[in-house]
């Protein structure tokens, strides 16, 4: 028990508490303040300086009722402490206070007061709790091992995670054998021995096996206290990372597997950040593009740069479209290889939009599909051409049955007549007639076979011909006949134009359309033939114009190529040569078109493929 | 045996025009023959023989594939003539096309009474006669 003089007022007494580091105060039997420190005013916010003399209570009204047991104990001579003690007033305020409660006696040896060193411990008492809380939540655990005495220390949390009981007690041993044998008991062995031996800190992730057998992802983390070159205790924290741990494996196995898969198929992947105007691309997508990451500042550079000048308006649109929500983004488009190869990419996307609807992020696929487009169009051309073989073919074949038909008729007419006939010179005449039938017979079996040669695997006998050589040879050949008609002919033909063509069969095409202008020009003027050409892209068109009688295309239009379709009256008419004529054309991938007008003449529009060169072959 | 007045044949094959000719005279199946090589022809003449106050001919043999104008291209001109009677004029097509499209077409065509396939018999004559007579 202290003693104190009677009068606490000597300054030095006064002076003394007054600067005291505590918050310390002095008070009588009745609770009246004597003297205080100043850092019992700050302590408990008391903005009254001058308090000596009045009560305690009625300074800290809120004085929790214990505290007021406290102190009539003590003025019975119980002096009282507490490292810390958590009060609740009756609105719910937490306080932690700690304190030092001495009654002090008089002269008289009778009690004249109390002597109290108190401080509020609130704000670090809820800091320990909140730390306390944060490692349960956490599950981070604490342990601690001294190299001295070889002791460790587990926190209840650390035995937790271990699924041990809260009396168990670890050795360094039994706590390093927690760890799931091989790799991970390895590198904790590792790890324990390198920081006693050199001091060096570790930070792991690691897997152990509980008290209970359940296989557990852990973060160990540690810290070494190095005394004069040597380790002396080591301590660290235990945390719980199963779950995350977990589902971080099983993303990177997801992105392992989805790398592995795109790497598979070439599917490239892109992604834009709508908000930022960011536009990222993996590898592949550049791959794809058939260009070089590095020589671009940017994605979308890039991109514009790459895509098909053709396409490029109508992606922009669906992109449009698909930020929208009109349309999902799922279109194919080409780009432009260097070197003008063309691919052709599948494109599909989803949009990601925030709680308002609004489009933040689009993320899409890209992958090549030029072998399928191309196969696909192979096998498009291929029905086409088998289908338009097959129509042609069965007119081939009605016209065929008619024409052999209206032959054999006859014969079998006239030799009906024949066997019957009695009169001499009309046996004669009969006879003539089935002369007549079996040479028109033949003739038909000739045209017949001309049609069937020019229909079998044209196409991959192509040549470059020069066109203008070949007008000049045809016009040649038809001198004498021109001459006679006093026709004009004006070839208004480039010398250098190759097209890819059979010979013999470009010359019959012309050979045919010349003897057709010869054939059906008007008697009242002079023939005038007018050949020009227009090179456009890979084909020429080349017109074939004369200023004869004309054909009625309104009511012949749709015959005019037919098989023996004759639209004037001609001795030479067999309807033969323009059947022929456009089936050679088609043969060499070629197209004839005609327009005409009667009285004023008729035009040939044909179309070939052409070719740079005069290489020698064609392949 | 009942006779027919007049018979047109409309045909560019003059091997046909000559047996047919030649079966209807030893049938005896009628007194005039008229023949046009082409529809063309045939419309001109059968407008000239209408325009003089003549009848239209009882039956028409037509072709089908002819030059210039075709049996079809004449059917549309011909029975658009004021003086056609499908009652008075009966159309036969004679014809050596097996095509369906063409023997489709034939049947829809009201006009046409039938289709003769080449070659043309006499039977085929006496059929014509008994149905004239009905």
């Amino acid at each position: 028990m202290i003693k104190i003089p009677d009068k606490l007022e000597t300054l030095s007494t006064n002076f003394l508490i007054k600067d005291s580091p505590a918050a310390v105060s002095i008070v009588d039997t009745k609770m009246r303040f004597i003297s205080h420190s100043e850092v019992w005013l700050k302590t408990f916010n008391i903005k009254d300086d001058d308090i000596e003399g009045k009560s305690f209570y009625d300074i800290l009204p809120n004085t929790p009722p214990e505290l007021r047991q406290i102190h009539a104990k003590a003025l019975k001579g119980e002096p009282d402490s507490s490292n810390g003690t958590k009060f609740v007033s009756e609105e719910g305020h937490i306080r932690w206070l700690k304190w030092k409660i001495n009654p002090w006696k008089n002269v008289h040896g009778s009690i004249g007061g109390l002597i109290m060193v108190m401080e509020d411990i609130t704000e670090e008492k809820r800091k320990e709790e909140l730390l306390i809380k944060a490692k349960s939540v956490a599950r981070i655990g604490g342990w601690e091992c001294d190299l001295v005495t070889n002791t460790i220390y587990w926190t209840d949390m650390t035995k937790q995670i271990h699924e041990v009981d809260m009396d168990f007690v670890p050795t360094l041993e039994s706590g390093i054998n927690f760890y799931k044998p091989g790799e991970h008991r390895e590198k904790i062995t590792q790890l324990v021995s390198e920081g006693i031996s050199e001091g060096k800190p570790w930070d792991a992730e690691l897997q152990i096996i509980t008290a209970k057998g359940r296989e557990l992802w852990v973060r160990a983390k540690g810290e070494t206290e190095i005394v004069n070159g040597k380790c002396l205790r080591l301590y660290g924290t235990f945390q719980d990372i199963d779950e995350k741990k977990k589902v971080e494996l099983k993303y990177q196995e997801l992105s392992d597997r989805m790398a592995i898969a795109t790497n598979a198929s070439e599917i490239g992947i892109w992604d834009y950040d709508l908000v930022n105007n960011n536009l990222v691309w993996d590898d592949h997508m550049y791959r794809i593009y058939g260009v070089d990451k590095t020589a671009f500042t940017g994605v979308v550079e890039a991109w514009e740069s790459c895509v098909h000048p053709e396409d490029k308006d109508r992606c922009n649109e669906e992109l449009e479209m698909a930020l929208r929500g009109d349309k999902e983004f799922k279109t194919e488009f080409r780009v432009l290889w260097p070197g003008e190869e063309v691919r052709y990419i599948r494109a599909e996307s989803v949009v990601k939009r925030d709680e308002y609807g609004n489009p933040v992020r689009m993320i899409g696929t890209n992958w090549d599909i030029t072998k399928e487009k191309l196969a696909e169009k192979k096998l498009k051309d291929l029905l086409d051409i088998s289908s338009e073989q097959n129509k042609s073919l069965l007119n081939f074949a009605h016209i065929v049955s008619h024409n052999l038909r209206s032959h054999s008729s006859n014969l079998s007419m006239l030799s009906g007549f024949l066997s019957k006939e009695q009169d001499e010179d009309e046996k004669h005449h009969l006879l003539s007639m089935l002369e007549d039938a079996t040479e028109s017979l033949n003739e038909t079996v000739k045209h017949l076979n001309e049609v069937v040669k020019l229909k079998t695997g044209a196409s991959e006998k192509l040549k470059p011909v020069n066109l203008y050589n070949t007008l000049k040879t045809v016009e040649k050949n038809l001198g004498l006949m021109l001459k006679d008609q006093e026709a004009n002919c004006i070839i208004d033909v480039a010398e250098d134009i190759f097209v890819k063509a059979i010979p013999a069969y470009l010359d019959s095409i012309f050979l045919n359309l010349f003897t057709n202008s010869l054939k059906y020009r008007s008697e009242e003027r002079p023939l005038v033939l007018e050949i020009r050409s227009k090179m456009q892209e890979e084909r020429v068109e080349v017109s074939f114009k004369d200023n004869g009688l004309g054909i009625d295309l309104q009511r012949h239009g749709n015959q005019i190529f037919g098989m023996y379709k004759t639209f004037h009256k001609h001795p030479d008419a067999k309807g033969i040569g323009l059947f022929i004529t456009k089936n050679q054309v088609e043969s060499m991938n070629g197209k004839i078109r005609v327009s005409s007008e009667v009285g004023v003449g008729t035009t040939f529009l044909l179309e070939f493929e052409s070719t740079k060169t005069n290489q020698n072959e064609y392949h | 045996m009942n006779t027919i007045e007049t018979v047109c044949i409309i045909d560019d094959d003059p091997i046909f025009v000559y047996g047919a000719k030649r079966m209807i005279k030893e049938a005896g199946f009628c007194e005039e023959i008229s023949v046009y090589e082409n529809g063309s022809d045939a419309l001109l003449g059968l407008k000239a023989l209408d325009k003089n106050g003549q009848a239209l001919p009882s039956v028409i043999f037509l072709d089908l594939n002819m030059p210039i104008m075709n049996g079809w291209d004449f059917l549309a001109d011909f029975i658009t003539l004021p003086a056609f009677d499908p009652e008075k004029t009966l159309i036969y097509v004679i014809s050596s096309s097996v095509d369906p499209r063409d023997l489709i077409r034939i049947k829809d065509t009201k006009v046409i009474s039938n289709y003769i396939l080449k070659p043309l018999t006499a039977e085929d004559l006496e059929n014509i006669l008994s149905t004239e007579v009905q």
